[in-house]
């Protein structure tokens, strides 16, 4: 029995795993930033001088220093945003004259070791003429404060769906609305940002935890100027990303920048305080919901907008809230739906793709509206969703919002949610404390999410290859770049059952861009799904030449060659056979690889959890959470549980925990780290079950959807809902994440109140 | 860790160690578990010039009972208490319901007891169980050694009656009576981080009287608070049959508490999530909830001991 559930994990849990702040590069330079303390402001002086004069310290630059220092690259990724939202609206990579968040780069210094760097840092000076700030999209809307001067805070409208028709609300038997904020969230991975710069000759090596190797290093030959195939961008062992770790960040361009000009290597690892101050935030949004249904439940119209905290600058985020938008339909038949957004600059750290990256944004909404409806009309909210779902026969399903659901069966992954959870006898539960005036009060919430995962169209390929060696060995390469998913067991697993070999036999390589010529990267749970489908076709590629080489070696044609585990063999003649190790021995070097695409999946789920509430304090006690997730076919079920089990606890940290407060002038309060940003911790962990269904993608080969982010989504509205119905709360916009105690005590005592007015 | 630089001694002796702190060109800090010094100096929110590791001074690492006290050194450890019978009666109890929310294991092996009476936080166990039961902190500086009594030693957040040239040596508490029960009620947000609101209560008992009540408020006020008001609020108070649920009805004696503690006593601070008017309900609700507990466990100490004379 092997000790190690997954490959990797001897090395990352016995301390052997390499992280880029492992990698030791003689002379290497430490850079410590100097950051803004206050969220807006005009930048009068920063100087640097004092800092110069620091022993050990060995260069000191404001922007004013490095007037080639490039702009941070924004992207249009999978074509969310557009020119027009970031024209005029430039990140530098150091504060040329204006602070739009807390935290913003003023200057950078290089020491030989963090210390005396930041011992520098502390030298530095600098002058800002604070600015009012703003922290929310309804107090940036208005342009009372503007972050570009002369250019509004909105950045990007959008929508999707059609404008919906008035009498539609006016001739629906009950129509329900609310207002729900999705704070902002920190993704929280346990090792912060990392690059290593090092120039060798006339090529840069870049080491650095992140999600997208290859786009990094376009982006950084960009702003370099210089030709992709002079840098090479390596991926070492990385301690999470969860989204937050897929762009050229400032730091990133100062440090490229820097180790290019010194000719020297430098290198910038995140500490978690900084982290927790410039690292991109996701989520929030302020959304406002309208859901029609008619008098037997059957939903009419559903309507969403959104106003989106982008963040100081428009990178990724700025387009962000459309895959809110096209999400908007849920799990439901709705005839119209209609989703509007406006993205707002405000004074944070710019929003970014936070493991769910839109899609819990767009199911939280939708399903907190149903309950809210189910008890306009007096239905039992799992009765209300059976009679909206889409049914089985309907896929493909066109959404009103334009995406087109491959396959689902929604009614399955309730039903086994309803029945893991015991549905019945907590109802049974739920009714009897309520006749005990001494029993804390305990709800039950559903929550039934469609996801959609692999990314977008233009982003749903993977570049990849086999090689056999002489021993007979395969190694896989692919543009896949893990951050601790485990695709070093999986990969080389499906790798080896496609080929009939032994899984030790394979060997992956990925995350180094001189070894893999092109790639997209690990993002949008798209690793299995594409990544994974293209391994596949690698497979059946090298299939095929070893059948073609082994034809021309036996002089036999091509269909009178069999493969069969990891060998090749003459149909009419068993004993013919060569083993690929002796293929290779005698037809030389064998590689295939290849470039392939798949189609966008849609995985979904049902949560249901069960909390009990204390209203006097407010504390809320998950008693019982279970997540039914189907991502189709699983390739290795431990992993997918693995992914399951993480994601819904970081929804239950959406739910309970997490969220910011800020200071009048706009910085957060972090001084304290987590004390001041919690995050659930092993205490908080209600029993979650893990159930699945597998209802296989027809769009990709291995009948695999993304898996990973489920918990993200599916979760948090669950919890809410469970609260609600404890406290049996009607006004829905008592109750906004996180749901702390005090916003639940508030909640409870104002939902008295109102019933006694009843 | 990144600190500012600073120089460090160990020193062997209580003397030793005044000695050192005596040196006032430099701003000295003394370490002892280092459980907050070492964040505040990895934030170099505190930036010493000179770290007195007392570490290594035997002296101060024994606990013991003397006369009708119980005498902690500035080395005992919090995970010390976390045995029940570490200490003898009701004062053991106490002090073993209230250090298990103090951090988590790794912490609670390094932190001490007088480490939380020097650094003083508002939200600090101890130091509001320090006020309640009329402790005693043992300083010693260069003007020799002296007792401060914990009502007068809290000036504020982090800020004590200590100088900063005196080492406490030791902090010295009351035993509790047999006749005495105990209770210690901790609210937070996550079982990471500081209390919004805790609560320590004793309640001694007459005849079914309530003759002696000893409530300690945690992180409601820039101080620990000693809710004298709520205590006087109780005394003389025939206490009839416990209600067995958790929600206490209004006109209860230990509701009643709460509330005289919520409005007379606490003087909350508004945090995030917990605003002062949120502090005031959590401490209405804790305070009776902590008494129901303590009142709870002298009648079980009561039924125990006759159990013993059977």
């Amino acid at each position: 029995m092997a000790q190690w559930v997954r490959r990797e994990d001897e090395r990352l849990l016995t301390g052997k795993g390499r992280y880029v702040a492992d990698i030791d590069v003689p002379g290497c330079l430490d850079a410590a930033f100097v950051r803004s303390e206050v969220a807006h402001g005009l930048l009068q002086a920063v100087d640097c001088t004092a800092a110069r004069d620091v022993p050990g310290v060995v260069g000191a630059w404001s922007a004013a220093d490095l007037p080639d220092l490039p702009r941070v690259p924004y992207t249009l990724l999978a074509g969310l945003s557009t020119e027009d939202a970031v024209a005029g609206r430039e990140w530098p990579a150091l504060v040329k004259d204006r602070v739009r968040y807390p935290g913003e780069a003023l200057a950078v210094v290089l020491g030989e070791d963090r210390y005396r760097a930041e011992d520098g840092a502390a030298e530095v000076t600098s002058t800002i003429d604070p600015l009012p700030a703003v922290v929310t999209p309804s107090a940036a809307l208005d342009d009372c404060v503007r972050l570009f001067d002369g250019l509004s805070n909105i950045a990007l409208r959008g929508e999707s769906g059609e404008p919906i028709d008035p009498s539609v609300w006016q001739d629906a038997a009950a129509v329900v609305e609310a207002r729900y904020r999705q704070q902002l969230l920190m993704p929280s991975p346990m090792e912060c940002r990392t690059i290593l710069a090092v120039p060798e000759g006339d090529r840069l090596t870049v080491w650095s935890g992140h999600q997208m190797p290859h786009r990094l290093r376009r982006e950084l030959a960009a702003l370099l100027g210089w030709p992709t195939d002079r840098i090479r961008v390596v991926v070492p062992d990385t301690g999470g990303a969860f989204g937050s770790k897929s762009a050229a960040f400032p730091e990133f361009v100062v440090v490229a920048h820097l180790a290019v000009k010194l000719g020297r290597p430098v290198r910038w690892i995140e500490d978690r305080l900084e982290s927790m101050l410039v690292a991109t935030r996701g989520r929030g949004q302020d959304q406002t919901v309208r859901l029609a249904a008619d008098a037997e439940g059957r939903l009419l119209a559903y309507e969403l907008t959104i106003d989106a905290d982008i963040g100081a600058y428009p990178h990724l985020g700025a387009g962000l809230p459309m895959q809110t938008a096209w999400m908007a339909t849920g799990a439901y038949t709705t005839p119209r739906v209609h989703a509007t957004l406006r993205s707002v600059l405000t004074n944070t750290m710019v929003t970014y793709p936070y493991r769910g990256a839109g899609r819990p944004e767009a199911a939280i909404a939708i399903e907190r509206t149903m309950d809210l409806l189910a008890r306009r009309l007096g239905l039992d909210p799992i009765e209300l969703r059976r009679r909206n779902f889409i049914p089985l026969d309907a896929f493909p399903y066109e959404t009103p919002t334009g995406r087109r659901y491959d396959s689902g069966n929604y009614a399955a992954a309730l039903d086994l949610a309803l029945e893991t959870l015991g549905y019945e006898k907590w109802r049974a539960e739920q009714a009897r404390r309520r006749e005990d005036p001494d029993a804390l009060p305990l709800g039950i919430g559903v929550s039934c999410y469609v996801e959609r995962s692999g990314g977008e169209p233009g982003g749903l390929h993977e570049f990849g290859s086999l090689e056999v060696h002489e021993d007979g060995t395969v190694t896989a390469r692919c543009g896949a770049a893990p951050s601790g998913q485990g695709h070093e067991t999986v990969f080389p697993a499906l790798v080896a059952k496609a080929l009939g070999i032994p899984e030790a036999q394979v060997r992956l390589v990925e995350g180094d861009t001189d070894e893999q010529p092109e790639g997209l990267g690990s993002f949008a749970s798209r690793s299995a799904q594409v990544a994974g489908a293209m391994l596949q076709h690698a497979a059946t590629l090298l299939i095929d030449e070893a059948r073609t080489r082994a034809a021309e070696l036996w002089d036999l044609p091509v269909d009178e060659v069999q493969w069969a585990d990891g060998t090749v063999h003459a149909a009419h003649d068993g004993s013919a056979a060569t083993s690929l190790g002796d293929l290779v021995k005698t037809t030389g070097p064998l590689r295939v690889e290849d470039r392939y695409a798949a189609g966008m999946a849609f995985p979904f789920g049902a949560h249901a959890a069960v909390t009990e509430v204390d209203p006097d304090l407010g504390t809320v006690n998950v008693l019982r959470l279970v997540a039914v997730d189907d991502c189709g076919v699983v390739l290795n079920p431990t992993m997918v549980h693995g992914q399951a089990f993480g994601s819904a606890v970081q929804g239950i940290g959406q739910a309970l925990y997490e969220g910011m407060t800020f200071h009048d002038d706009g910085v957060p309060h972090l001084a304290s780290g987590f004390l001041d940003y919690l995050l659930p911790t092993f205490t908080e962990i209600p029993p979650i079950d893990i159930r699945d269904t597998r209802t296989p993608s027809p769009t990709t080969p291995l009948g695999a959807k993304g898996a990973g982010e489920s918990g993200c989504i599916g979760t948090p509205a669950a919890i809410v809902n469970a609260v609600a119905d404890a406290l049996r709360i009607a006004d829905p916009d008592l109750l906004q994440m996180p749901l702390t105690p005090d916003s639940v005590w508030r909640a409870a005592r104002a939902s008295r109140h109102q019933e006694g007015v009843r | 860790m990144k600190p500012a630089s600073f120089d460090y001694v160990a020193p062997r002796t209580v003397a030793e160690a005044v000695e050192a702190l005596g040196d006032t060109r430099r701003k000295a800090q003394v370490l002892a578990g280092g459980q907050s010094l070492i964040l505040e100096m990895h934030l170099q929110r505190i930036r010493p010039q000179l770290v007195v590791d007392i570490n290594r001074i035997p002296e101060l690492d024994r606990m013991s009972i003397e006369g009708d006290e119980l005498r902690v050194g500035a080395l005992i450890r919090h995970a010390a208490f976390e045995p029940a019978d570490a200490v003898p009666g009701p004062l053991g109890t106490l002090l073993s319901r209230a250090v298990v929310n103090i951090a988590h294991p790794p912490i609670r092996s390094r932190g001490t007891m007088a480490g939380s009476f020097a650094w003083a936080h508002p939200a600090s166990e101890w130091c509001a169980i320090g006020v309640a039961l009329d402790a005693t902190v043992e300083v010693n500086g260069p003007d020799g050694a002296r007792a401060i009594p914990a009502g007068d030693y809290f000036l504020g957040p982090y800020n004590t009656a200590r100088r900063p040239q005196e080492l406490i040596t030791a902090v010295r508490l009351p035993l509790l009576g047999e006749n005495s029960g105990v209770g210690f009620i901790e609210h937070r947000r996550t079982h990471f981080c500081f209390a919004q609101v805790a609560v320590a209560a004793a309640l001694t008992m007459n005849d079914g009287v309530i003759s002696g009540a000893r409530i300690g408020l945690v992180n409601s006020a820039d101080r620990p608070v000693r809710a004298r008001a709520a205590e006087r609020s109780l005394l003389g108070t025939e206490l009839g049959t416990l209600p067995k649920v958790l929600r206490l009805p209004d006109d209860h004696p230990f509701a009643r508490a709460g509330r005289v503690a919520a409005q007379d006593d606490a003087a909350p601070v508004a945090e995030p999530y917990a605003d002062a008017e949120y502090k005031r309900q959590a401490i209405a609700v804790l305070v009776g909830r902590t008494l129901r507990e303590a009142a709870s466990d002298q009648r079980a100490r009561m039924a125990a001991r006759e159990e013993g004379h059977r």
